[in-house]
């Protein structure tokens, strides 16, 4: 018998068997963490897909079970969890995710899975069918755009277009921008200040908006419409003080300052342009075809809504980049990976993606479903025919892997604030940005190696 | 020697009055005695505490202090071992000292002010009233709210353009105001934590219900206003309770995520609309872990602001050690 047999339990006893007891329970919860996905592939499987509702909602998910047997089990898409799961070696087995800031970001750091070898032997994604915006999901290993796909994106937009409000500008006696024809970044800031309207300390409608999709991409989109580019050839460093790249941020510094729409030091509560411009409040809405499905069911503000040309800089080439590219992707830790394809295969080339070709929400992805874009009705007409003029202006505008989207985001509103208040000049805010955003990609380049 | 063991003498001895016909050799004591059941069943009843501590603040504590000493983004294969260097990094990071300093002010601004507000609540519905029952549920009913739909609501009653606030100002001529810009991002901030002070009075109000009538009797006859009652006999009979509520508060204030809820965009895009006021220290450990990756550096941050908390709480029980009061029989004071 063990002497300490039936003696009473000391604390400090008790403290190390609680704690052998708390690391076994650690080890039992990984232990289940593991058991998401089966690994086997066919009909019958489940395999985890992070997704928003609006991506794949219950009857998606009830469609893929009727049609391919594979069940899915939809996690909502969140960063912190995915990080979490990620490292965990639990990965879900699709991720929704943004191509034009995602892709080289998470490529680089080799969480996700080549999919060339799927693309090969599939019938329904074939990659001659595949449209230019999915290049997006490329890397080789230092440039986007190039090099084996990652991901395919569901739908796609040229987010520098913009939509307006003809109510808006007959009222304030402004004239129409081109449905063909871009105008420049000055005119259209121009045209803002003539529809903004205020009372007493409010802005009753906003003359327009012009944030991008993020700033990553806006910034990157307008530098290469002034003629420049944001990044060095390597992708190792920003450089605001080009020519270029400070006339980008000089117009987007007026727009705040001016404050003809929302932006850090006018927020617009509703977090999108959607219910704003839907109310009437705003009179030029920068997003692009997309926002057509949201137009196109209200009648009255589908007459009176106009899709624009991506805006050029005087003297500057016309760019009209997608900078979204929304999509999913493959983690390569993905336990399930076959059935996680079967169901990457159905979402972007099967019924679920005729389902959007024809809703009007983007432009699809695959080139064979082009002629499901809703074209029946006049505003559907009009809007298509102003979109298939701006595709030939498309192109994939290159961001920096080394930086994330949220990351670009967070510290270019930090450091530009003032500078949005005119409280600081354009040169000094480019010399700051310069200085924190390339420490935090000079971070990135070192873990990625 | 422990309670129970000073309480029953007898314990793990032959009871004085047991049977001599019955005497209790080792060999048939064959069960664990009362001191041992005793010590196990308290430890059953803690386990469930424990365990969980350990596993859910100790254990993830721990993991955060590792991170602390690395590079790692969590994603990254090439994270490495910098030691102390995202502590010396904190140290000269001014946007993280601004930081703190906002959520000190913060702390400085909301704390009294809720307590205020949540005892002055309390001691008008401790008093005898008609429907006083429902005044009590009304005033406490903000604190049960979500703090998201709290945020929601507030971001939109101060909205600049669509908001009540500024509603109730054009209406009687004044210019609308940002409310949820800077500089009155703050205000907004400390409202929303006054508004819930149902929390306060309810713990006040308690601690009201506990303060012996007499003794406000006597302080009547003896000719004693009701703000010299108050201030004599209420607010030292409540000093343990205002203590607790400001140890609380200010940890809570310190760590608050409020400004993130009542930023326009959700998630990490919140982040990015967030107005400097009220950029406080949680919203920037929020930004270094899941906006700039930074789960090292994020996670010296929290260690170094648990420190913070630690010494500010040893501040003020130190501070008030001499005003509280504390109403406990002779003998527990020994």
């Amino acid at each position: 018998m063990h002497p300490r047999a039936g003696a009473p339990l000391s604390r400090r006893r008790f403290l190390a068997l609680s704690a052998t007891g708390a690391a076994t329970g650690v080890a039992a919860l990984g232990g289940c963490a593991l058991q998401v996905s089966t690994g086997v592939s066919g009909a019958g499987e489940t395999i985890t897909v992070m997704a928003k509702a609006d991506d794949l909602g219950p009857d998606l998910v009830k469609q893929a079970q009727k049609d391919t047997g594979i069940v899915i089990k939809r996690v909502d898409y969140d960063i912190t969890k995915l990080i979490a799961m990620l490292t965990s070696g639990n990965p879900p087995d699709l991720v929704r995710g943004v191509g034009a800031v995602d892709a080289a970001f998470y490529a680089a750091r080799d969480v996700m899975q080549e999919l060339d070898s799927y693309f090969a032997t599939s019938s329904v994604l074939r990659p001659d069918d595949l449209d230019p915006v999915n290049d997006l999901w490329r890397y080789d290993g230092k440039v986007q755009g190039k090099g084996p796909r990652y991901g395919m994106a569901k739908d796609f937009s040229q987010d520098s277009m913009y939509w307006y409000n003809t109510a808006a500008f007959d009222k304030k006696g402004v004239a129409y921008p081109s449905e063909t024809e871009p105008i420049t970044f000055e005119e259209w800031l121009d045209r803002a200040q003539h529809l903004v309207q205020r009372s007493k300390g409010q802005t009753t409608v906003f003359g327009g908006s012009y944030n991008g999709l993020v700033k990553l991409t806006l910034m990157a989109t307008m530098t290469a419409s002034a003629g420049g580019s944001l990044f060095a050839g390597d992708f190792s460093k920003v450089d605001f003080t080009t020519p270029e790249a400070r006339k980008a941020l000089a117009w987007y510094l007026d727009y705040c300052r001016l404050k003809v729409g929302p932006s850090a030091v006018l927020p617009d509560p509703n977090g999108w342009d959607g219910p704003t411009y839907q109310a009437g409040r705003m009179a030029m809405s920068n997003n692009g075809y997309w926002m057509g499905g949201m137009i196109g069911t209200d009648k009255k503000l589908a007459q009176v809504s106009r899709l624009a040309p991506a805006p050029v800089f005087a003297g500057g080439p016309r760019i009209s980049a997608c900078q979204g590219g929304t999509g999913m992707w493959m983690p390569r830790k993905s336990k399930n990976k076959d059935a996680a394809w079967r169901i990457f295969e159905w979402f972007f080339g099967e019924a679920p993606a005729k389902a959007r070709a024809s809703s009007g929400w983007g432009i699809p992805t695959l080139k064979s479903l082009r002629p499901l874009m809703p074209h029946q009705e006049d505003f559907q007409k009009r809007t298509l025919s102003a979109q298939q003029n701006e595709l030939k202006h498309f192109s994939v505008v290159a961001v920096s892997p080394y930086i994330s989207g949220d990351a670009f985001e967070s510290l270019f509103n930090q450091v530009a604030t003032p500078a949005m208040k005119g409280e600081m000049s354009v040169d000094r805010l480019a010399g700051r940005l310069n200085s924190v955003i390339n420490e935090q990609i000079k971070r990135g380049k070192e873990q990625v190696g | 020697m422990t309670v129970d063991q000073a309480s029953s003498p007898a314990v793990g001895r032959p009871h004085p009055t047991a049977k001599a016909g019955r005497p209790r050799s080792a060999a048939t004591r064959t069960g664990p005695s009362m001191t041992t059941r005793k010590h196990r069943a308290f430890y059953m009843f803690a386990s469930p505490w424990i365990i969980g501590f350990s596993l859910l603040t100790i254990a993830p504590m721990a993991y955060a202090l590792w991170l602390s000493f690395t590079t790692y983004d969590g994603i990254s294969p090439h994270w490495h071992y910098v030691g102390l260097g995202n502590y010396r990094e904190l140290m000269g990071d001014s946007v993280t000292w601004d930081a703190l300093g906002r959520a000190g002010l913060f702390a400085l601004l909301s704390v009294p002010l809720s307590i205020i507000a949540g005892l002055a609540l309390a001691v008008l519905v401790n008093r005898p009233m008609k429907g006083r029952g429902l005044f009590r549920t009304l005033l406490y009913l903000p604190a049960v709210v979500p703090p998201v739909g709290a945020g929601i609501a507030f971001k939109n009653l101060f909205d600049q353009n669509s908001g009540a606030a500024n509603g109730v100002l054009t209406f009687f001529g004044f210019d609308a105001i940002g409310w949820l810009a800077d500089p009155y991002a703050r205000y907004v901030l400390v409202m929303t934590v006054l508004w819930a002070a149902g929390n306060i009075m309810i713990i006040s109000l308690a601690g009201l219900q506990d303060v012996p009538r007499e003794l406000h009797e006597a302080a009547r006859i003896d000719g004693a206003s009701a703000w010299r009652t108050f201030r004599s006999i209420t607010v030292p009979l409540l000093s343990p309770v205002l203590l607790f509520q400001t140890v609380t508060g200010v940890i809570a204030s310190v760590q608050t995520i409020m400004p993130m809820l009542l930023a326009p965009m959700a998630g990490t895009g919140g982040l990015t609309t967030i107005p400097q006021s009220n950029y406080t220290y949680m919203i920037h450990v929020f930004s270094e872990y899941f906006a700039l990756g930074r789960y090292g550096y994020a996670s010296a941050l929290l260690w170094v602001l648990f420190v913070l908390i630690l010494i500010a709480t040893g501040l003020i029980f130190r501070f008030t050690s001499g005003v509280v009061f504390y109403n406990v029989g002779p003998e527990a004071q020994k």
